[in-house]
């Protein structure tokens, strides 16, 4: 084995081994010391209450914040910046990649964009197909048909299969896409510093400011184009038809993103996403090979600016689909597959590391910390809902007579119970701002939807171990095994995503 | 901050979950022990050496310097409990298994009439009295209500030494030394019954005990001479199953297996009575001089 190959494989062990080391270390030491186990739970579950407080402290302020900048009027904004901004000459190059999705899903995210408040000439929008999908050159013409005379330009690209050095994942499909709207952006002479890139998923809905808010954020930062620009995701397309299990994971996910909005020092692209196009070009596009497209492009600005590239939170939401399936048991496997593919991120941590060693420019202690983060993030979540759910009462089931006459062993429950007082209390803050989120319950769905988006609330327990550490876990685990994940398309409701 | 919330309040945090009591005195931690007390029923006042520590049990009293304490439980209208606890430092002192009994027990009297003995039918919650004075048999439900008489004893049998209703509820039998008598509840409407009592006289021999076999029909017999069965009618002869060299001195009956169970002075012996209802197994030694198993069918006048 070469030196290359070694170091690879050992960066993706890294993540997984520590999970399992972990997780089977504190089952061990429950058994053999239960004391020692029962320690460390508390200090985990002190730990948790001090972070679920910090975090939903967080997202209050995140809340706010996109509550307050929500009706802004972006446009006009941009409209008042001195001329040499260059708003007027600012062009938005929007990216769809598309799997296999039809246009039952396609046709609402190009109408919202269409809607959008902002001038539709500078908008170059790609609808970036998979060529080995039989239904695309039906697709692209009826929605060339509906919405090409509605933007600046509309091209259709078609992705070959099985080019050289390729996965079959969307960030191949849109880094193709992005190449032949190059092409498009050089024949008409545009300056690549002019175009910003969005890259959504299939079905993104814009709100109606976010290219206005976008280009305001973008004309006003310092450097704006060592970084990206992240807007708010909402799961709110087809909320109101989704099953609590699906919602509630969906509004826990669009919580996550919020609060990580708050931690900028943390804060890494996800999901729909945009930047630079110049910056786009010169760190070759988004990865081709990998999974999690939406994080490693954020990577690859940060390394190849030397660590000074950030994310620009915008407090605009773009809608997706809940994704469900028609019962339970299938929904719970659609969102654990959907996550384990979020999950999947932590390929980022041997692309990220395996970075840092060759750039000599980044500090030694920028390089830790984000190394740090990553993987402290990637293995918390593989780990928090076992040791809160299960093994925070391991000690106590195989602790024996003895431990059973300790103080810790009467102290273990009372503070675990604590734990679960603090997370109630919390959980009802994130109802009431979940409620606030939500859109205007459609005609024909009864009220007692609304009761129901309460009471689910009451199946977090079970949920965050299904969906809240397994999916890590296994992921962690595939690429600790070598074995690669591809990207699947996930099913949202009857649409195929 | 939070970090620094986390890092200051841990020390403290475990040092608490592990019986650590920090003095602000001597700026030291000193490792307690803790006194946890349930009782039944719930809400005793405790005292700890004479002082008030706890309105209500159950409750757990931190931070106790090692050592033999008092403690006191009081609750309205129910007798105190008080006692020493030893406690350990970084132990936990158990005091759940407290009953706290009350002063005035819920004594009531059941019976309607005179009282020899009674019977208790668990399943279908009912109390049958045996009224010896009246020669009655009646019954209750658990909360003393509806009273019915179920069965007359008949005339001239006295001294009864023993007596049990059949699993059907439809008849029971009652015994002495010298006779056995089956008496079928009044109003029984079974066309398979009489309603007359059946009588046995054993002027031979001495009925030890009696036992209902698990079809409701046959008694099982146990006399100082011989195991027996006899059908529950009128006119039928007792089957000698064993017969005994030795009194037996107590026996049991297994109805959900219809085995007799019993003992001499030397051995226990167990009879089967169901499919093989002449196996005799003996427990504890094998004296077949003690027991021998009938040849031909003899029949007990």
């Amino acid at each position: 084995m070469n030196k290359k190959i070694f170091l690879k494989r050992t960066l993706e062990i890294i993540p997984g081994g520590l999970s399992w080391g972990i997780i089977v270390g504190l089952i061990f030491l429950s058994i053999k010391y239960p004391v020692a186990c029962a320690i460390i739970i508390i200090t985990f579950d002190f730990y948790w209450i001090i972070r679920t407080v910090y975090l939903t402290t967080l997202l209050v302020m995140a809340h706010n914040r996109l509550f307050r900048l929500r009706r802004e009027d972006w446009l006009k904004r941009c409209a008042v910046l001195p001329k040499n901004q260059g708003f007027s000459e600012l062009y938005q190059l929007v990216i769809f990649p598309v799997y296999n999705e039809g246009l039952e899903v396609l046709q609402p995210s190009l109408s919202s964009l269409s809607a959008s408040h902002y001038p539709k000439d500078k908008f170059i929008v790609v609808i970036a197909f998979e060529e080995r999908n039989i239904h695309a050159q039906d697709t692209a013409l009826a929605l060339e048909k509906e919405f090409s005379a509605k933007f600046g330009a509309c091209l259709f690209t078609f992705h070959p299969d099985g080019l050289p050095g390729e996965s079959r994942t969307k960030g191949a499909n849109a880094t193709w896409s992005a190449k032949s709207a190059k092409k498009f952006i050089d024949s008409r002479g545009i300056a690549y510093e002019r175009v910003i890139v969005s890259c959504f998923d299939a079905d993104t809905c814009v709100d109606p400011e976010y290219f206005g808010c976008l280009s305001y954020h973008f004309l006003t930062s310092d450097k704006p184009h060592q970084a990206s620009y992240q807007p708010m995701p909402v799961y709110n397309n087809n909320i109101w038809q989704a099953p609590s299990f699906a919602r509630l994971v969906e509004i826990s996910s669009s919580f996550c993103q919020l609060i990580e909005s708050m931690r900028l020092e943390k804060f890494v692209t996800f999901s729909s996403h945009s930047m630079s196009f110049k910056t786009l070009v010169e760190v070759d596009y988004w990865p081709t090979n990998m999974i999690s497209d939406d994080s490693v492009i954020y990577w690859k600005g940060y390394l190849h600016y030397n660590g000074d590239y950030r994310v620009v939170p915008l407090y605009v939401t773009v809608s997706m689909d809940v994704a469900y399936s028609s019962n339970i048991w299938k929904t719970i496997l659609v969102q654990y597959k959907q996550k384990r593919r979020w999950a999947w991120g932590v390929e980022n941590f041997p692309f990220v590391v395996d970075g840092f060693i060759k750039n000599k420019h980044i500090s030694m202690f920028h390089k830790l910390r984000r190394s740090f983060h990553l993987l402290e993030s990637h293995v918390t979540w593989a780990v928090w809902a076992f040791i809160l759910v299960v093994i925070g009462y391991l000690p106590i089931l195989f602790g024996g007579a003895f431990f059973s006459s300790m103080t810790i062993a009467y102290n273990l429950p009372k503070i675990t119970g604590l734990l679960f007082q603090f997370t109630l209390l919390t959980s009802l803050t994130w109802i009431f701002l979940s409620w606030t989120i939500l859109p205007p319950r459609p005609k024909g769905v009864s009220w007692i939807k609304n009761v129901l988006l309460v009471l689910e609330w009451i199946f977090v327990p079970f949920i965050i171990l299904i969906v809240g550490s397994l999916p890590a876990l296994d992921a962690q685990s595939r690429l600790m095994l070598a074995k690669y994940m591809e990207f699947n398309s996930t099913l949202k409701g009857d649409k195929v995503l | 901050m939070s970090l620094g919330i986390f890092f200051i309040g841990l020390p403290f945090i475990l040092s608490s979950a592990l019986g650590y009591k920090f003095s602000r005195h001597t700026l030291k931690f000193t490792k307690t022990g803790l006194i946890f007390i349930k009782t039944q029923p719930e809400g005793a006042k405790i005292y700890l050496e004479g002082k008030l520590i706890s309105q209500r049990s159950p409750a757990s009293m931190q931070d106790l310097a090692p050592g033999v304490y008092k403690v006191a439980l009081e609750l309205a209208q129910h007798y105190p409990w008080k006692g020493e606890v030893d406690v350990e430092a970084g132990k936990v002192s158990r005091l759940d298994k407290i009953i706290l009994f009350p002063l005035r027990p819920n004594l009531v009297r059941l019976n309607r009439d005179q009282l020899s003995s009674f019977r208790i039918d668990a399943q279908s919650k009912l109390i049958y009295y045996l009224d010896q004075l009246n020669r009655v048999v009646y019954r209750s439900d658990f909360a003393a209500n509806n009273f019915e008489d179920v069965a007359s004893l008949p005339q001239g049998f006295t001294q009864i030494s023993g007596w049990e209703i059949s699993a059907d509820r439809k008849k029971l039998f009652i015994f002495n030394q010298r006779q056995i008598s089956v008496i079928f509840f009044d109003n029984q409407g079974d066309y398979g019954y009489p309603d007359a009592s059946v009588f046995w006289d054993y002027t031979q021999e001495k009925v030890i005990n009696v036992f209902w076999h698990s079809d409701n029909y046959h008694l099982v017999v146990l006399t100082d001479k011989h195991v027996q069965v006899v059908e529950a009618r009128g006119q039928s002869k007792p089957l000698n199953l064993v017969e005994l060299n030795k009194e037996a001195t107590s026996a049991f009956y297994d109805v959900k297996e219809d085995t007799l169970y019993f003992n001499d002075s030397q051995n226990l012996y167990k009879l089967e009575l169901s499919s093989n209802l002449f196996l005799l197994e003996r427990l504890m030694a094998q004296q077949f001089q003690a027991v021998k198993p009938e040849q031909k069918q003899n029949t007990n006048e």
